[in-house]
């Protein structure tokens, strides 16, 4: 019991680890990012469809959003290995399908 | 398009970012509306938008509950493998019922599910006895037994150790979750939470933070899809996300403290909300 509570509380340190650094990195981006468009913009309202002057706070946002929505991702394939190295094949195959049907969704929404 | 408020937008993302985490229903049901009602926002602009408003939300609030082992991961990933086919089937199932129909009914069952959440006697006491009112799951049941988990409940100052049941029929309403999701709009948590809370068992608390885990994954799939057609306006998202984190900070810190049973009654009224706004869509007064 004590070994199995070892194991889960290391997949849990994983996964939290994750989600923080995920939020951590992305957050910061775009925080840069809208200083950037208020110190360009000079002003607190803003258009929807950027201007030339507000692009280089777009960008920096931009992959701020990326980064963030590839971090849930992680924690599946982090599954995926910790329970491949603890040989436990019922959530191996379990946390494989989640990765599995992830991936058929985006494929099937992307073409 | 007319010119946004930081502020505006900011707020929107810090309400849905508290209520979102604390419940664990991810936060949709509030940026939509404002987005497109108060703001004036394409409709495809203010769900994308949304999308990666409650990945900003979840991930902050399911890195929290993690951390404190609120969240269970192994049943999260395995309620996971019925709700992406959900939602894949739900794309589906669009394109051939009218969804104003689907919103009513669905309305009908959140709304006998709020009524349950809210007065349940049998459940109300399940975070402060532990185990005792929980139903035992068959010994033969791997699944069930492998489900198993334990927690530190602030609240109550001791660890609480529960069993999941049902799993078969949480398998089946997690499918159920996802169609809804993908088809009306709403997040998988209104129904993934009553379900893992009332039929399988899981204390209030650790449904929410699963529930939050789930979101994380499914919604960041759809946001993937908003971002590559272009809807997603950094511009618009930026405060949003802020927001977003901020409120789910908040909310996730509450929802530790917090007793049990408030947060189940709190989750009982905002279902009747939702219910009664997917009615008044499918009525087009909206």
């Amino acid at each position: 019991m004590e070994r199995r509570n070892f194991k889960e509380s290391r997949l849990n340190n994983w996964v939290s680890l994750i989600f923080r650094l995920g939020i951590a990195i992305s957050l910061a981006l775009v925080v840069i990012g809208l200083i950037i468009l208020v110190v360009l913009s000079g002003t607190k309202d803003i258009q929807p469809l950027f201007r030339l002057d507000q692009i280089p706070a777009a960008i920096v946002i931009s992959i701020g959003i990326l980064i963030l929505l590839l971090t849930p991702i992680l924690p599946v394939l982090i599954s995926v290995v910790t329970f491949w190295t603890e040989r436990n094949k019922l959530y191996l195959g379990i946390s494989t399908t989640v990765l599995f049907f992830l991936i058929l969704s985006l494929i099937l929404a992307l073409t | 398009m007319n010119e946004l408020n930081l502020w505006a937008l900011g707020g929107t993302g810090l309400a849905a970012g508290f209520l979102g985490s604390m419940l664990g229903v991810g936060g949709g049901p509030i940026i939509v509306p404002v987005l497109t009602l108060a703001l004036g926002l394409p409709i495809h602009v203010a769900i994308g938008s949304s999308l990666v408003a409650i990945v900003a939300n979840s991930c902050t609030a399911a890195g929290i509950y993690t951390q404190a082992r609120l969240t269970n991961v192994k049943l999260g990933l395995l309620l996971e493998t019925t709700t992406t086919p959900g939602a894949i089937v739900g794309g589906f199932i669009a394109a051939v019922i009218a969804p104003s129909i689907l919103s009513a009914l669905f309305g009908l069952i959140l709304i006998y599910t709020a009524y349950t959440m809210i007065t349940r006697r049998h459940f109300m006491s399940d975070d402060t006895q532990p185990d005792s009112h929980i139903a035992q799951p068959n010994s033969t049941d791997n699944l069930s037994s492998s489900l198993s988990n334990s927690y530190y409940d602030q609240n109550l100052d001791k660890v609480v150790t529960y069993k999941v049941t049902h799993t078969p029929v949480g398998l089946g309403s997690s499918f159920f979750a996802g169609i809804t999701s993908s088809l009306l709009g709403i997040g998988g948590g209104i129904v993934n939470v009553p379900v893992m809370h009332l039929v399988m068992g899981v204390p209030m608390k650790a449904a929410i933070a699963t529930s939050t885990f789930i979101i994380t994954i499914t919604a960041a799939a759809g946001a993937l899809i908003y971002y590559y057609h272009g809807y997603i306006y950094p511009i618009i998202i930026a405060p949003l996300v802020i927001g977003a984190v901020i409120g789910a900070r908040l909310g996730a810190e509450l929802a530790q403290r917090a007793r049990g049973v408030l947060l189940r009654r709190i989750f009982g009224t905002f279902l009747f909300l939702v219910a009664l706004l997917m009615f008044i869509r499918t009525a087009n007064v909206v």
